[in-house]
């Protein structure tokens, strides 16, 4: 039953047996030992298992890992090099954008995302590109503000 | 509503298919006993909820080449079965030629799940409030189906026939969405009304089509197309008699939106009762209309 697959995450390649019915989600978490992305909904309407697949924000808990191979995914511990923080991630502490920090994962590659597309957003559009990443704690003003000024600091 | 939701997917063999015959030729082999995944974001819910078990799934998204736009003159635009809601949504020949469809699928859950899921998902899924089915009926789309046998063309407004229910056979798969150009002064928009944000499904959904005449001063022709309130989405035929050939007016705007709400048949859910969706049938029909013949 097991299908022997390979999956490149954070520009590394992983090579791990799984099942057909294992979620990326699964598999980044359990297989590959990556417990930054997190499970919570399991149905696509959180974010919290949000990774970035071909720079695009995807739901990783309704993806097969078994349809993921071949692909360019990113989770939230491929940001930040040599310990030098993501300016998303930096602008997020900067601005108590995170309380009980689970959402915070997600929200950081969606918010990437959305820079690495459209370096100066609008309030509007920021507000949009995280419509699908829930956080329980903030109330969301403190991540607008944060990705905003990332926005700002990465000015090209 | 006892929908118990388990954290892991049921079993099942997992086959990947690279051209539309063999997608076709796998459905035949494992009829009644699999399903087709293209983006998944309605298939692994349901599988969740354990409402759907295939024993195979059925990936077509492994088919190169079916998630094109293309737009010619002659012809109107064509939209492969794979085309990404996003894909749809940031289009810039649907932005410009057919921005209802675009807005449509922009209004369509979240980034992630536009970034995976498809229009011929959405269509296959057949949900009473799926938000591409009115715009596209209203624009007269025809689904391209291809089977063993060869392929057929229907009118999209025939591919719905009931909840959760499509015109598909069991070796059959949706390969593309045409829409003809429409005629000169042609105009339309679709209208959602959420639950609560735009991340919800439509608790009624509305999209009008007008032609004006050349002095855009009458409605030359009419479509009104209501979702989420009846078992598919539905054409407000009576509706669309009261505007058309006549001049606009705001009493026949009002009169049509009243029909409307008539020949809506909603039920009562945990999103909204029927008596509050009939309302606001009649509500977004008359706010469609005013818009689309506002803009003359």
């Amino acid at each position: 039953m097991k299908q022997q697959i390979q999956l490149r995450v954070n520009g590394e390649v992983y090579e791990t047996a799984v099942e057909p019915w294992k979620t990326l989600l699964q598999v980044i978490r359990e297989d590959i030992g990556l417990t930054g992305t997190k499970e919570n909904c399991n149905m696509g309407e959180c974010g919290a298992c949000t990774v970035l697949i071909d720079g695009k924000p995807i739901n990783s808990c309704l993806t097969l890992a078994v349809e993921a191979q071949g692909k360019d995914i990113l989770t939230i511990e491929g940001l930040g090099r040599d310990g030098e923080l993501h300016p998303v991630q930096q602008a997020f502490i900067e601005h108590g954008a995170i309380q009980c920090g689970f959402c915070t994962p997600g929200l950081i590659l969606s918010a990437k995302a959305l820079l690495d597309k459209n370096p100066q957003p609008s309030e509007a559009e920021v507000r949009r590109a995280i419509s699908g990443n829930l956080c329980r704690c903030t109330g969301y003003t403190k991540i607008i503000e944060a990705i905003l000024a990332a926005s700002k600091k990465e000015g090209k | 509503m006892d929908k118990i939701s388990y954290r892991h997917l049921p079993r099942f063999d997992h086959l990947e298919s690279k051209t539309i015959e063999e997608a076709c030729s796998l459905l035949s082999e494992y009829k009644g006993r699999a399903k087709v995944i293209a983006g998944g974001t309605d298939l692994l819910p349901a599988m969740r909820n354990q409402e759907v078990t295939p024993a195979y799934i059925i990936n077509v998204r492994s088919i190169p080449n079916l998630d094109y736009i293309h737009y010619t003159d002659a012809e109107g635009l064509k939209i492969g079965a794979l085309a990404t809601l996003y894909d749809i949504e940031s289009s810039p020949i649907i932005r410009e030629k057919f921005a209802m469809v675009a807005d449509a699928a922009s209004k369509i859950g979240t980034p992630q799940v536009r970034n995976m899921g498809t229009i011929g998902g959405n269509l296959c899924n057949a949900a009473p409030s799926a938000d591409t089915a009115p715009p596209l009926i209203g624009l007269e789309a025809k689904a391209k189906i291809n089977g063993p046998n060869g392929e057929r063309v229907i009118a999209l407004e025939e591919f719905f026939i009931g909840p959760g229910e499509n015109a598909l056979q069991a070796d059959e798969i949706l390969t593309e969405i045409q829409i003809p150009n429409p005629p000169p002064h042609t105009r339309g928009v679709y209208l959602k009304l959420p639950a609560r944000t735009m991340v919800d499904l439509a608790v009624v959904g509305v999209a009008v089509v007008v032609t004006l005449d050349d002095k855009e001063r009458s409605i030359v022709d009419a479509k009104i197309v209501l979702g989420a309130v009846a078992p598919t989405p539905v054409r407000a035929r009576q509706a669309e008699d009261i505007i058309k050939s006549k001049a606009i007016s705001r009493e026949l705007i009002e009169k049509a939106a009243e029909a409307a709400a008539g020949e809506a048949k909603p039920i009562s859910d945990l999103r909204g009762s029927a008596s509050y969706r009939k309302k606001m049938v009649n509500t977004l029909t008359k706010r469609a209309i005013r818009q689309v013949t506002a803009l003359a």
